[in-house]
């Protein structure tokens, strides 16, 4: 079968991109993106403050289970008292300041030895003595919220009733002595 | 008198090159859209305050915006109270409860009635100085969940 000429194509389709309007579209685009831009992050850290109601229920409803409590106290000069309530029996764990400092490392794995027992728990609280910084508290909330490392704690799902791993240890902070008078 | 012949000279049409110029503005505009924040809740800095550092990822809600620095106490843009030493006048603090604010308190309570909206959620954003101490802080929380904010959400900068 024969088949048709073709002619032969030899114009090559050289062309200039035209980048004048995507030029425009990009000058006005910067400033309006430079002057609605934030380069100085800001995030929240949440916090919850006891509510005499709250916790009133809270209670009522917790009397029949085992009553699983972690309290941290912070002092500038003892460092951290850990107590552990577990069916109603507490046991004291102290962490010493290192160098005037508090020892953050020591502090996450002790609640993350305690996490491992108790994955379903999140809720801690948190007494600083009033000459703590603010600094300071942030930093000991961010220890408390996860784990450094990538450890899992798995826990069942009351609601799904599936096991959810997370690396969450206790990021519902609570201010135990905020109401105590100074 | 005979005019000169003049020659006409051909001017060079001149095309400026906006290839590299785009190539900067691509590389510019997606830097901006990196740092362009999605949140919605505007904060403005307060002048001397320094925020500390906390490796959290939530974005600020909306709420009531109390700053603290280690000169004043600042409830939006209003400043109520002076601080000394990075503490509370004895003159603001309630005689009968150490840890009560009236100024603060007053203030809030009206803040209650011209913004029920936002006083429904009880929320507070706290900007305050890294350098405070949590006595000086517990005040502010304190008078700040008397007057109808119980949920106290702390402004940090991200970094460690």
């Amino acid at each position: 079968m024969r088949r048709g000429y073709k002619p032969p194509t030899h114009s090559s389709t050289e062309f200039e991109l035209d980048l004048a309007p995507l030029l425009a579209v990009m000058v006005k685009l910067v400033p309006v993106l430079l002057i609605s831009s934030a380069f100085v992050q800001l995030m929240i850290v949440e916090t919850e403050l006891p509510q005499v109601v709250k916790e009133a229920i809270e209670r009522q409803n917790l009397d029949n289970n085992p009553k699983v409590e972690v309290v941290v106290e912070a002092s500038k000069s003892q460092g951290f008292n850990i107590e552990y309530t577990e069916n109603g029996q507490s046991k004291n764990v102290n962490i010493p300041t290192k160098n005037g400092q508090f020892d953050l490392a020591q502090l996450q794995e002790n609640l993350k030895a305690f996490k491992q027992k108790h994955p379903d728990v999140f809720r801690m609280e948190l007494n600083p003595d009033e000459n703590v910084g603010y600094d300071e508290i942030v930093k000991i909330m961010d220890e408390v919220r996860q784990t450094n490392d990538k450890s899992q704690f798995k826990f069942i799902d009351p609601k799904t009733k599936k096991e959810v791993s997370t690396n969450y240890m206790f990021p519902e902070v609570v201010f135990g002595n905020m109401m105590e008078g100074s | 008198m005979r005019k000169r012949f003049k020659h006409k000279i051909a001017t060079p049409q001149m095309t400026l090159n906006i290839t590299s110029m785009t190539d900067m503005f691509t590389i510019l505009l997606v830097f901006l859209l990196q740092n362009y924040t999605a949140s919605q809740v505007e904060i403005d800095p307060i002048e001397g305050l320094r925020l500390p550092s906390s490796v959290s990822e939530k974005n600020p809600v909306d709420g009531v915006k109390i700053g603290v620095s280690t000169t004043e106490l600042r409830v939006d843009k209003d400043k109520l109270l002076d601080l000394q030493s990075s503490a509370f006048k004895p003159t603001d603090i309630d005689s009968h409860d150490t840890n009560f604010l009236p100024g603060l308190f007053n203030h809030l309570q009206e803040l209650n009635k011209k913004n029920p909206k936002l006083a429904e959620t009880g929320k507070v954003l706290l900007q305050a100085d890294k350098e405070l101490s949590y006595n000086t802080l517990r005040k502010v929380m304190y008078t700040a969940s008397m007057a109808g904010f119980p949920n106290i959400k702390m402004v940090v900068q991200v970094g460690k």
